[in-house]
């Protein structure tokens, strides 16, 4: 871990099967009720019988560099850390949404008892510990690889280096901290 | 809402584990206890597992690192299974059925001394054989073989007759036991209807992924695009039911280009002559005409299989594919285990294995003599020549019970977290053969639909609540002991196994079996190994004995040899070498809404036992997964859209369900995920979701193994 990290995410979808084992780890760590999700699966289905394939694509808060909800926060509820995190301050949201209207990702949530929106936070309270965010490392084909950009020494440089991947909604400018490798 | 929550345990007693920072795991709260035990949302898997207590609630789960089955990573439905202690519709004390139908709280006092008296009368008039034991084979499944030795019935049944028996009578024919896979080190990997990304194994699909970023090729033989197609290279649609014609070709070139292990052939085999000779009959040209894969594909698929070997496999299976679908499920598993065997993969690294299996201690060490076992047959004809020879005494044969029920042979039962009545086919035929018994007794959690035929219905402590047997499941290439250890304390008036066994056994004279605690039985089973029961409750897993070490090993067959031609099958009036064999029944080419229905698991549901766990039924909604899938163009030609509502009809059975349009789907065949179609009006979460496959298909009976032949079902499909 560098002094300054900043914190991304590869997601692997060439190896992700559709599981939902990050969605169920994400709904525990975060407590969150039913029907509020932080991540979730999207399942694409390419071509004819027999020469047929899918794609699960794993989705979630992009902690974005320019990131469009910080922008339209009316309180700054919603903030851009050093670390790269996109993060909520709940006690300062008013539940207006307008930071769920202006998310491409579709990332955020209101919470139903309380009326304030939260989302993913890369799980943040677990970082710099050797942790892990739940989703990372409940995935059994390792999908998700995890860790701090800034570190040449990262697995996530190496992968990043070596690897071709893409950022979703690249040209709306809104410059993600997950990358994708798409096969 | 949530339930009162159970007070934490181990608070002080984890504190030790509490620093983890080697370990990949998502992180603990400094007001959380994170205890090792071992998961039980599936009766296969038991991964090891920590669950993490806050402020007294069970809060999260985190895999070990160090278990071979899960290797530090959990499934959904181990994340989502231990907030099923909270789930309202638990049995919170026992149950007794009253005449109207209802179920009464009674004394766990009473619940012993009635089914005691009930069951010695019983054993009076129709003898102790008249008795059945049926549950998961799980780790403590040696606690029903002494209660019903001790009793003197040989009827301790499994479900295997319902999933995987054709696999293992066909790999014992084969090779005398059961192997496992070297996925990771292996570079050319085939999977025969195989899904473990679906009825998951965790450590599989992340072998099979470690292999692929090796460089390995991965190849799908699947009428459906399984999940773990979707990381293969290359998906063969196979018509159902004709895998066997596939391997009988792949094996045909592998003889015929002479691309075999000659060495190994020679020295570990026999009946390869025979083979050979057989063989000619089956090239792909023969093949591509049964089984919708072109001939270039199966030439092709067979030489680069052949071209790996030794590191190359098809994986042994499991459920899908042959484990208990057709026919020719007990022929096409030994074509699997030959046309392995053939590139001498057998015992090698990157081929299959012989899994290691650490050997426990006896009780009688401890001055507990075991019962002696019942010197007569199984009911069901398990391992009877003349009968189901193939079948193992230990599995038995599960869809037999309700039939030796209504011929008056078996009169009373036991059925230990298992629900028969939902997973055996033909419900309205188990139904009757369940009611027939005289005695019911169910164990368990929830009222299953069995449960709710029962007489008496005992809950057992959830597996948070409770320490249970030492279990060797965690064992392959390494020996691993595991347990499950109790993280809360019983929130209700509930009792682990041992103690329900032992509290029925005082009043059926075969107490002196069972006065011993867990911990006693476990300090015993632990013994040979000098392993404290303390160092595994702290560590969770513990690792016994020397690892698995490549090089042939003889065979628990009779020649001590790979058998390609089998004698024995032979002398079984089997036969001895796999021929190709027609399914049972086949879908009316001629009629546009007739399908063979298959079936296969999700990631997030287990048999019947999870669409009642609230969050895992949220996620079937939210991601619209109870559906039935079926071909677009098949769909499109019987009027049907995607989301429409189907009517589906058997000879047996009838029901509606949403379907799924997929071009993911051999055209014969529509698939149905099998967790679902829950009709036991105490499980309120799943109640009346979704339809089951068992729901139509008939009751029948392999000739070679017994089992339950799962896809032999022909349904018409319409738009409701």
């Amino acid at each position: 871990m560098s002094a300054n990290p900043k914190w991304a995410m590869i997601i692997d979808t060439t190896r992700c099967v559709g599981c939902l084992a990050c969605v169920a780890a994400c709904h525990n760590q975060n407590e969150l009720p039913m029907t509020e999700y932080f991540n979730r699966i999207e399942e694409q289905e390419f071509g004819h019988f027999p020469n047929y394939n899918r794609r699960f694509t794993p989705m979630q808060c992009q902690h974005c560099d320019n990131p469009p909800c910080v922008g339209v926060c009316p309180t700054g509820a919603s903030y851009k850390r050093d670390d790269g995190i996109v993060a909520v301050d709940i006690k300062k949201c008013i539940g207006c949404k307008y930071c769920i209207l202006s998310c491409p990702y579709n990332a955020r949530v209101v919470n139903d008892e309380h009326g304030y929106v939260h989302k993913c936070s890369f799980c943040a309270g677990l970082l710099g510990k050797d942790d892990l965010p739940a989703c990372v490392g409940t995935c059994p084909t390792g999908v998700r690889v995890f860790g701090d950009l800034n570190d040449p020494n990262s697995e996530i440089s190496k992968l990043a280096a070596t690897k071709k991947t893409v950022q979703i909604g690249k040209d709306l400018n809104t410059r993600p901290s997950i990358y994708y490798i798409i096969g | 809402m949530r339930a009162a929550a159970g007070s934490a345990l181990a608070s002080g007693l984890a504190a030790g584990t509490l620093s983890c920072s080697t370990e990949r795991a998502a992180g603990v709260r400094p007001d959380a206890s994170k205890i090792p035990t071992q998961c039980q949302g599936c009766g296969a898997n038991r991964c090891g597992i920590y669950v993490y207590v806050k402020n007294g609630r069970v809060w999260k789960a985190d895999g070990n690192p160090k278990t071979y089955n899960n290797a530090g990573t959990v499934c959904p439905r181990g994340h989502a299974y231990i907030q099923d202690i909270y789930n309202p519709d638990r049995i919170k004390q026992p149950l007794k059925r009253t005449d109207k139908g209802t179920y009464e709280p009674i004394t766990w006092e009473q619940a012993f001394e009635e089914i005691s008296t009930k069951l010695n009368l019983l054993i009076m008039d129709d003898g102790p054989q008249s008795v059945f034991w049926i549950q998961y084979p799980m780790a403590n499944m040696p606690l029903a073989f002494r209660f019903m030795h001790a009793l003197g019935s040989p009827n301790t049944i499994t479900h295997g007759a319902t999933c995987f028996t054709a696999r293992n009578a066909a790999f014992n024919a084969t090779c005398g036991g059961l192997p496992d896979n070297d996925l990771k080190n292996s570079r050319y990997i085939i999977m025969v209807g195989r899904n473990p990304a679906g009825g998951v194994k965790l450590q599989q699909i992340r072998d099979i992924a470690e292999a692929k970023r090796k460089g390995a090729r991965l190849v799908v033989l699947d009428p459906r695009h399984s999940e773990t197609a979707v990381m293969a290279d290359d998906w063969l649609a196979v018509r159902p039911a004709s895998d066997l014609a596939f391997l009988l070709a792949m094996i045909n070139v592998i003889i015929e280009e002479g691309l075999y292990d000659h060495k190994f052939v020679e020295e570990h085999t026999i009946g390869f002559d025979s083979l050979r000779d057989e063989i000619v009959t089956y090239p792909p040209e023969w093949a591509e005409k049964i089984c919708d894969i072109p001939k270039e594909t199966i030439y092709r698929i067979a030489r680069e299989f052949a071209f790996n070997k030794p590191r190359a496999l098809i994986h042994r299976g499991y459920h899908g594919g042959y484990g208990a679908g057709y026919l020719n499920s007990f022929q096409t598993a030994r074509a699997v285990a030959i046309a392995n065997f053939l590139i001498g993969n057998y015992e090698r690294v990157g081929g299959l294995f012989m899994p290691l299996k650490p050997t426990l201690g006896e009780l009688e060490k401890g001055g507990h003599p075991a019962p002696a076992i019942p010197d007569v047959e199984k009911a069901d004809g398990a391992g009877v020549p003349g009968r189901y020879p193939t079948a193992s005494y230990s599995d038995g044969i599960a869809h037999a019970v309700p039939e030796l029920a209504l011929a008056g042979k078996l009169k009373a039962g036991f059925v230990y977290h298992m629900n028969p009545v939902r997973t055996n086919p033909n419900p309205a035929r188990v139904i009757a053969g369940y009611k027939k018994l005289e005695l019911l007794v169910t164990i368990d959690c929830v009222m299953s639909e069995t449960a709710a035929l029962s007489h008496y219905v005992l809950p057992e402590s959830f597996f948070l609540e409770r320490d249970d047997h030492v279990d060797t499941v965690h064992s392959g290439p390494v020996a691993q002991l595991t347990m499950v250890q109790q993280v809360v304390k019983p929130m209700y008036d509930t009792k682990p196994l041992l103690e329900i066994i032992t509290g029925l056994s005082r009043g059926l004279g075969i107490g002196k079996y069972f006065n011993f605690t867990m911990d006693e039985l476990n300090d015993l089973r632990l013994r040979p190994f000098g392993v404290t029961l303390d160092e595994l409750k702290k560590g969770g897993v513990i690792e016994v004995g020397p690892r698995w070490e490549e090089g042939f090993k003889p065979c628990k067959t009779p020649s001590g040899k790979i058998e390609f031609y089998s004698s024995q099958l032979e002398a079984w009036g089997l036969d001895p070498m796999p021929r190709w064999q027609e399914p049972l029944v086949a879908p009316d080419s001629s009629d546009k809404n007739s399908f063979r229905l298959l079936h296969g698991k999700q990631a997030i549901h287990t048999h019947s036992m999870t669409a009642n766990v609230p969050y895992l039924m949220e996620l079937s909604s939210r991601y619209d997964m109870i559906r039935l899938w079926i071909n677009r163009k098949r769909a499109e030609a019987i009027g049907l859209k995607d989301g429409d509502t189907a009517v589906v009809e058997s000879d047996i059975g009838k029901g509606t369900v949403r379907v799924r349009l997929t071009d993911g789907l051999h055209p014969s065949a529509v698939w149905m995920p099998s967790g679902y179609g829950i009709f036991s009006k105490y499980l309120t979460t799943a109640y009346g979701k979704g339809i089951n496959y068992n729901d139509f298909l008939d009751t029948y009976f392999d000739p070679a193994v017994g089992h339950i032949m799962s896809n032999e079902i022909i349904v018409r499909v319409a738009k409701a």
